[in-house]
């Protein structure tokens, strides 16, 4: 296949280690970019236009002082747990509608310790939500798996299933968080934080950092031997009937969802179908949010879960292996960076040199979806190819 | 001790205590606080309602940890929260009473102590049991 001018590829991939980290936001997120680069054989001034995400109080753009004064555009996005997503479409929309050839993407983040404090004033909430103990992202999350649960008829057993997944391939994983497995049982029987989920089937917010190097065109294939095609990125917004975080009402009717919207226009747009990914990442931030995640993204049928995780589908050596490092739950969330360590693990997976588990078989189309506040959700579709 | 809401703009009245919504006359959309537009149609011709006081729990779960500031509280202890299905509406509040609820089971709307502030009593709208689940 030869390379369309407005075809963007990823060429570089590099993540840190995640966990807790002492040092500076800018710092972390250096090593990643240094990272990224060597992995593409380049050096920072061949990037021509870059993209930086962070959730926390640090400017991206002021990594071009450690990184170097090359004067190239440097934007800065931060859209919460979708910034990774929205970080690596401003980069392939900067190579096209710029005519670049090498972006540089990087993600990163460093939170304290615990749940996030969010403000009700920055949601355009009334003080007594909060004074109320009802902004609580934990709470949210247990509300929207209890309903989805009952309205699917799904054995809240499946919550372990999800969790004790994501341990067993964080177990293999260098750069994982939380690496010691974690059995159904003790899933189950851990203490309950909102029910129905326990400490095993929530991440915590911790540090890291991830960067890609991207190309455009021809040049990507005299950069790197197996440069993964970004075949598409969509971006997508709530709409009336969505359950969102921090909502003090919901509207009665039909449900909708941006994940569900912006994963079809991934799809649309690559030539896709659900049923072609071969390997997949998705936004699970707590175990419910992976099982509902899985059939909004149209991957599994609604209420199909609990037999699909009991058939062994989403293990390494299964129909669709599914946060292959251990998502979300075994690597916490650094929230910048973490829609870009799901797009960094499915470009290794496709290039056959995963860091972890290897999806055997070389498999060449894979997926990524991830959510968030207050909601939006970002998804891509990635393609293997050679020339 | 005086009785104060958490809120006063939440409430219709608070004897009988009522929450007070608002309406869209283009799309009859009902969202909980009253808002000066319609979020679901973008109209912006919507009126003040008195949302119906009992409903049935649509989704629930008990905060089994202390919420951090701004939360307030005399002492913790693990509370529930749930959404109710008013009928035009699903309303986000406190389920009093117990901590473990059922998807379905109906509930009527009460004051319910939160906080003391001084000698008083600070109050907000919550959701107590009205009878067996259907
Ligand atoms: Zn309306």
């Amino acid at each position: 296949m030869s390379a369309r001018d407005d075809d963007v590829y990823i060429v570089g991939a590099a993540r840190t280690a995640f966990g807790r980290y002492d040092g500076e936001d800018n710092e972390l997120a250096e090593q990643a970019v240094r990272a990224a680069l060597d992995d593409a054989g380049i050096i920072w001034s061949d990037v021509q236009f870059a993209v930086g995400g962070t959730n926390g109080e640090t400017k991206p753009d002021n990594l071009v002082s450690r990184l170097g004064l090359t004067g190239l555009p440097f934007v800065t996005v931060k859209n919460g747990c979708a910034t990774g997503g929205v970080a690596l479409m401003t980069a392939r929309n900067g190579l096209i509608a710029d005519a670049a050839d090498i972006a540089c993407v990087v993600g990163y983040d460093n939170h304290a310790r615990g749940a996030f404090n969010a403000s009700p004033t920055r949601y355009g909430i009334g003080d007594w939500f909060g004074q109320t103990g009802m902004m609580v992202t934990t709470s949210y999350f247990a509300l929207k798996i209890q309903r989805y649960l009952h309205d699917h008829g799904i054995d809240p057993r499946t919550l372990g299933y999800a969790s004790e997944k994501a341990f067993a391939y964080a177990s293999h994983h260098p750069y994982a968080w939380r690496r010691t497995p974690v059995s159904v049982d003790e899933a189950m029987d851990a203490d309950m934080i909102n029910d129905p989920l326990t400490r095993f089937m929530f991440c915590s917010p911790d540090a890291g950092a991830v960067s890609l190097v991207l190309a455009r065109g021809r040049r990507a294939f005299d950069m790197c031997d197996r440069p993964v095609r970004l075949a598409s990125v969509a971006l997508r917004g709530r709409r009336p009937g969505s359950f969102e975080v921090f909502s003090t009402w919901l509207s009665p009717g039909e449900r909708t969802s941006p994940s569900i919207d912006a994963a079809r226009a991934a799809f649309a747009a690559a030539g896709i179908t659900p049923a072609d990914v071969q390997v997949a990442q998705l936004q699970d931030t707590e175990s419910g949010a992976e099982i509902i995640h899985l059939a909004e993204t149209g991957l599994v049928e609604h209420g199909a879960q609990t037999a699909a995780y009991e058939n062994g589908d989403f293990s390494i050596t299964g129909r669709l292996p599914v946060n292959t490092d251990g998502g979300l739950l075994a690597n916490g969330e650094p929230v910048g960076a973490s829609g870009l360590r799901q797009v960094h693990e499915v470009v290794r997976q496709l290039q056959g040199r995963a860091d972890g588990q290897q999806v055997p078989g070389a498999p060449s189309i894979g997926f990524t979806h991830v959510y968030g506040a207050p909601g939006i959700s970002a998804c891509t579709v990635l393609m293997a190819e050679g020339e | 001790m005086t009785v104060q809401v958490v809120d006063e703009t939440l409430f219709h009245s608070l004897d009988p205590v009522l929450l007070r919504g608002s309406a869209c006359a283009s799309c009859g959309a009902h969202v909980f606080p009253a808002m000066g537009s319609c979020p679901m149609c973008t109209g912006t011709d919507v009126a003040d309602v008195a949302l119906p006081a009992e409903g049935r729990v649509w989704s629930w779960t008990t905060q089994h940890f202390e919420p951090k500031p701004p939360f307030r509280t005399d002492s913790f202890a693990p509370f529930s929260i749930g959404y109710v299905d008013l009928g035009p509406v699903i309303v986000e509040g406190w389920l009093v009473g117990r901590t473990q609820w059922t998807i379905g089971e109906p509930v009527r709307l009460v004051l319910a102590h939160a906080w003391t502030e001084g000698d008083a009593s600070i109050h907000t709208f919550a959701f107590e049991s009205a009878g067996a689940a259907r």
